[in-house]
């Protein structure tokens, strides 16, 4: 199992009250599945709580980045010791 | 021939012109008025752009860069009048943008929106006020951007920006800013940018945050974030916390300073990151972006 750290930016960091967890997971989408069991439900209650309704679970609603890279991107989906997830809502306002 | 005795006969009355400016440390430095400059354009029949270029060069400072000059020089200062930024959306990223472009002395600037100004963004974009609800956007940007500084000229095209018209309208910009408010243009701003070898600063807001990315032709870009153009989000968050009044000032002002970075060639632009901004709670993160 490989220790991956997980950041949290912008708004999903004031309503989940942290800015990183870690993790342990070889597979992103065990790092997804770990991340919406112990954040999932606290930040739809956080957001519904400011008003805000979003379905889903928290890749459905945010950007996710591994190393830098979107996940859409990935040519690899297997984790690796080290590895730093970066999470933050989209912004897309002008 | 006739050319050079015009340069020359500039050069003599914008050097009989100059007067003493003392710096704060007690440097002389010679400058040049805004009436000064008004009138030798005029009464040599050149812009007032041509005028300051002319001054700068002899090493005469217009007044109104003044403030400028310490962080960008005086090779800085002609560098921004000689070029051409185009702002994609002129709303409340793109409004900040113009004025603040136009207030640093970019000679050329080109805004492209086809909206009009509603009573929805009064509260955040800044060329916006009761009399003008109803009016173009770019009409009112461009007398604003005339009103602050007479040496910038503006071209408008008051269109939506495509992929189909993209190149066209971007064409003879030097640096492109980003103004829009949806993922779909911003593609195409992006692609027609790497098609016409020219950087493009990319910004989105929502809440008290905001986004924003220098793009170079070879960076990856938009796809690091958002992955390629069919699994683009439709909507970000501001469609649930909107955009209050400050938060486009603050990522549009920063954006500014992208494209004064990229055209003077001072400080080092955001490129492969992107730059976090959550005024909520005060922090700015940077994200390297791998490739």
């Amino acid at each position: 199992m490989a220790l991956v750290t997980v950041r949290f930016y912008s708004l999903w960091r004031s309503y989940l009250d942290t800015d990183s967890t870690t993790l342990q997971a070889d597979h992103i989408d065990d790092a997804l599945t770990q991340l919406e069991e112990k954040f999932g439900s606290r930040l739809r209650e956080k957001l519904e709580a400011a008003g805000i309704h979003l379905d889903g679970k928290i890749q459905d609603y945010s950007l996710i980045l591994l190393n830098g890279i979107a996940l859409r991107n990935l040519k690899s989906t297997a984790l690796k010791e080290g590895d730093v997830l970066h999470i933050f809502p989209p912004a897309i306002g002008g | 021939m006739e050319s050079n005795t015009a340069d020359k006969d500039i050069i003599r009355y914008i050097a009989g012109s100059a007067e003493a400016y003392f710096a704060p440390d007690g440097k002389r430095l010679p400058v040049i008025s805004l009436k000064t400059a008004a009138s030798i354009a005029n009464s040599q029949g050149i812009s007032t752009k041509e005028v300051e270029i002319t001054a700068l060069k002899q090493g005469i400072v217009p007044r109104r860069y003044l403030r400028n000059i310490g962080t960008i020089g005086l090779v800085g200062q002609i560098k921004l009048l000689q070029s051409t930024v185009a702002v994609v959306g002129a709303g409340g990223l793109g409004g900040t943008v113009i004025e603040l472009l136009a207030r640093q002395g970019v000679g050329h600037l080109i805004i492209i929106d086809n909206d009009c100004f509603t009573e929805r963004d009064l509260n955040r974009q800044i060329m916006s006020t009761e009399r003008n609800l109803g009016e173009y956007k770019v009409t009112v940007a461009a007398k604003r951007a005339g009103e602050i500084n007479s040496a910038t000229t503006v071209t408008t095209f008051r269109e939506r920006l495509t992929k189909e018209n993209a190149q066209k309208l971007l064409g003879s910009a030097q640096v492109v800013a980003d103004g829009l408010d949806n993922l779909p243009s911003r593609l195409a701003v992006e692609q027609a940018c790497r098609q016409l070898a020219i950087p493009y600063v990319y910004a989105s807001i929502a809440g008290f945050g905001g986004q924003l990315m220098t793009i170079f032709p070879e960076d990856t870009g938009l796809s690091s974030v958002y992955g390629s153009s069919n699994t683009i989000p439709g909507q970000g968050i501001e469609t649930k916390i909107g955009n209050p009044t400050a938060t486009p000032a603050i990522i549009a002002a920063l954006q500014v300073q992208e494209v004064v970075k990229i055209i003077t060639g001072v400080g080092k632009p955001a490129r492969n990151q992107i730059l976090l901004v959550d005024a909520r709670e005060c922090i700015i993160d940077k994200i390297e972006l791998g490739r």
